[in-house]
């Protein structure tokens, strides 16, 4: 098939390659021409413009930043949408408002463009392995057709519902995994400040009502000291961003997410944002008074 | 001097109409016509577009609700503004928003300066409002006989975006403290003690607050007649959250507050006072 791929970063550049993997054929465009380099040896076409990679393909996958970006690739100038013939189907795996995916949605339709929403958790290990879990929101029919390819970068695939669905269960995701790494990072400095091995008590609670699979991985790397990402700082305080945002639309109260939302803010502000989650450990210490 | 004035909600109306009291030729413009009539009638000129008012004024004045509404209104309003002249917003908006409109104008050498009011209903009627205004310092002596007939405490706080910077600090703090009050009304309440007691006592000491006085009154009075109907602190809450998350600033105690606010809207008070925090936290404790 002719896939089309725009947003080829940490995440993107290995999705792209287990579905060249696969036999596809893949056609790419990239605002920053060096992210192309690793396409040079595979089949893989180079477009100008996304108008262009939707001309050639039958399915476009997004893999970009945030709600413009998506908006830019689809519906810019020289976007998807100028480019793409009636049938088309855009599948986003960005993570973006679940409002404006609903929005981008409707003004594809009218060019008689398919659009799904599938972001995605997992992390880079997920998408470099395979692994992802992936979260679709849009018709049952549209589903159907990009299930084959969804199973090439991701473990499971699952359709959550009506267009937005997949970016709502993102944020769902987003909450239970930002205040986790955060609950994980409190405890550990907790027992710490208390003059307790915190491996050892991760050791303990794994065995209990508190095991999760954020005190098994995160705390494991916060106990490290490994602070790279895997998944940035930044972009789950943008990804919280999102759900305090839709909470506000809604008149929701999110209390926890709301605390969390704050230490993520911290974690940017004092430059940390480059850092994996985990490095919230970090600034709750530097906020105790520890010296790093 | 020729004003232009646009956006005659609770704020607006009686500052328009100090403007004119004041002897200043004042063109005006409506969505709804009849919005503006009862400064027509006063002898104000009825525009039939924003863009007319903006051809007739030295100064353009606009007191709207959203950063869209604003930045609707600069697109119209920058085709007829004269170079030098000058267009000067209350409304609370984005603080990004105002250096975007400011930014629009430069290439037309249009002034904006932003200047958010705090005082409510109150002051806008009684021209005591505070003036937190960003712009170019130049424009002060311009500035300063159109608000001193509007507000009694008038600071420039910085460039364009300052003034938004200050309002969003200022709800900060206010509705924090109404958030306090309510739930020192609440703990007051469940222990059985009465709360009027407990805020005469606190008004005298150093929990005293202006806040305390006007807020905690109407909490013990059950009057939950606006003052500032909570959506506009809603509302004015998305906005400064959203810029501490841009800029990465941690705002632990506002991100509480936003919530109960939050709560507060799923209720359906949000045209309530904002003292209307106390009833979120009875229905919290509702058995």
């Amino acid at each position: 098939m002719n896939v089309g791929f725009i947003g080829l970063g940490l995440m993107g550049r290995p999705m792209a390659l287990h579905l060249e993997r696969a036999g596809h054929t893949l056609h790419l465009w990239a605002r920053r021409p060096e992210s192309l380099a690793p396409f040079a040896a595979v089949n893989a076409k180079t477009h100008a413009t996304p108008a262009q990679v939707a001309a050639h393909a039958e399915v476009v996958i997004v893999m970009v930043a945030d709600a413009p970006d998506v908006e830019t690739v689809c519906l810019g100038a020289d976007g998807l949408a100028s480019g793409g013939k009636a049938g088309l189907i855009v599948v986003d795996m960005s993570t973006i408002n679940p409002n404006a995916a609903r929005s981008i949605g409707l003004r594809l339709a009218e060019k008689g463009i398919e659009f799904v929403d599938a972001p995605v958790s997992g992390g880079e290990t997920g998408a470099i392995n395979a692994a992802l879990t992936i979260m679709v929101g849009g018709k049952a029919a549209t589903f159907d057709k990009v299930k084959p390819l969804l199973e090439k970068m991701g473990k499971s695939v699952t359709l959550i519902g009506d267009s937005g669905a997949g970016q709502v269960a993102k944020a769902c995701n987003q909450i239970l995994t930002g205040v986790g790494v955060l609950a994980v990072a409190e405890a550990f400095n907790f027992a710490a400040k208390s003059g307790v091995d915190a491996s050892k008590v991760r050791e303990a609670l794994l065995g209990g009502f508190a095991y999760s699979k954020i005190l098994e991985n995160h705390g494991q790397r916060m106990l490290d000291r490994n602070f790279k990402p895997g998944f940035k700082a930044w972009m789950h305080q943008k990804d919280l961003r999102i759900v305090m945002e839709e909470a506000h639309r809604m008149g929701l109260m999110l209390p926890s997410a709301a605390a969390t939302a704050q230490v993520f803010n911290a974690i940017v502000g004092s430059g940390m944002g480059e850092n994996d989650s985990v490095t919230a450990l970090q600034l709750l210490e530097k906020m105790s008074g520890k010296d790093e | 001097m020729n004003i232009g004035f646009i956006g005659f909600g609770t704020m607006g109306a009686p500052m328009a109409g100090h403007l004119l009291q004041a002897g200043h030729a004042l063109h005006v413009w409506s969505r709804r016509a009849a919005g503006a009539d009862f400064l027509v009638e006063r002898g104000a000129r009825r525009c039939a577009a924003p863009a007319e008012v903006a051809a007739a004024s030295e100064i353009v004045c606009t007191n709207v609700t959203a950063s869209d509404d604003v930045e609707g209104l600069a697109v119209q309003l920058v085709e007829a503004l004269a170079p030098g002249a000058m267009h000067v917003d209350f409304s609370t908006i984005a603080p990004s928003a105002a250096r975007r409109i400011a930014a629009l104008y430069a290439e037309r050498g249009v002034e904006f300066v932003d200047a958010p009011v705090s005082g409510g209903s109150a002051g806008a009627r009684n021209a005591t409002l505070s003036i937190m205004w960003g712009g170019k310092s130049a424009l002060a002596p311009r500035l300063e006989p159109l608000f001193s007939v509007l507000g009694k405490t008038i600071v420039r706080v910085g460039e364009v975006g300052a003034g938004q910077v200050a309002k969003a600090c200022n709800q900060m703090v206010m509705v924090a403290a109404i958030e306090a009050c309510a739930e020192a009304a609440r703990l007051a309440e469940a222990a059985g003690v009465d709360f009027a007691l407990v805020r005469q006592a606190m008004l005298g000491g150093s929990a005293g607050s202006r806040v305390l006085d006007a807020f905690g009154g109407r909490m013990a009075a059950r009057d939950f007649t606006p003052g500032v109907e909570a959506r506009l602190h809603h509302k004015d809450y998305a906005l400064l959250m959203d810029e501490a998350s841009r800029i990465g600033a941690p705002l632990p105690v506002s991100a509480a507050v936003w919530q109960q606010l939050n709560a507060l809207m799923a209720n359906g008070w949000g045209s309530r006072d904002t003292s209307a925090l106390l009833p979120v936290l009875e229905a919290a404790a509702r058995q």
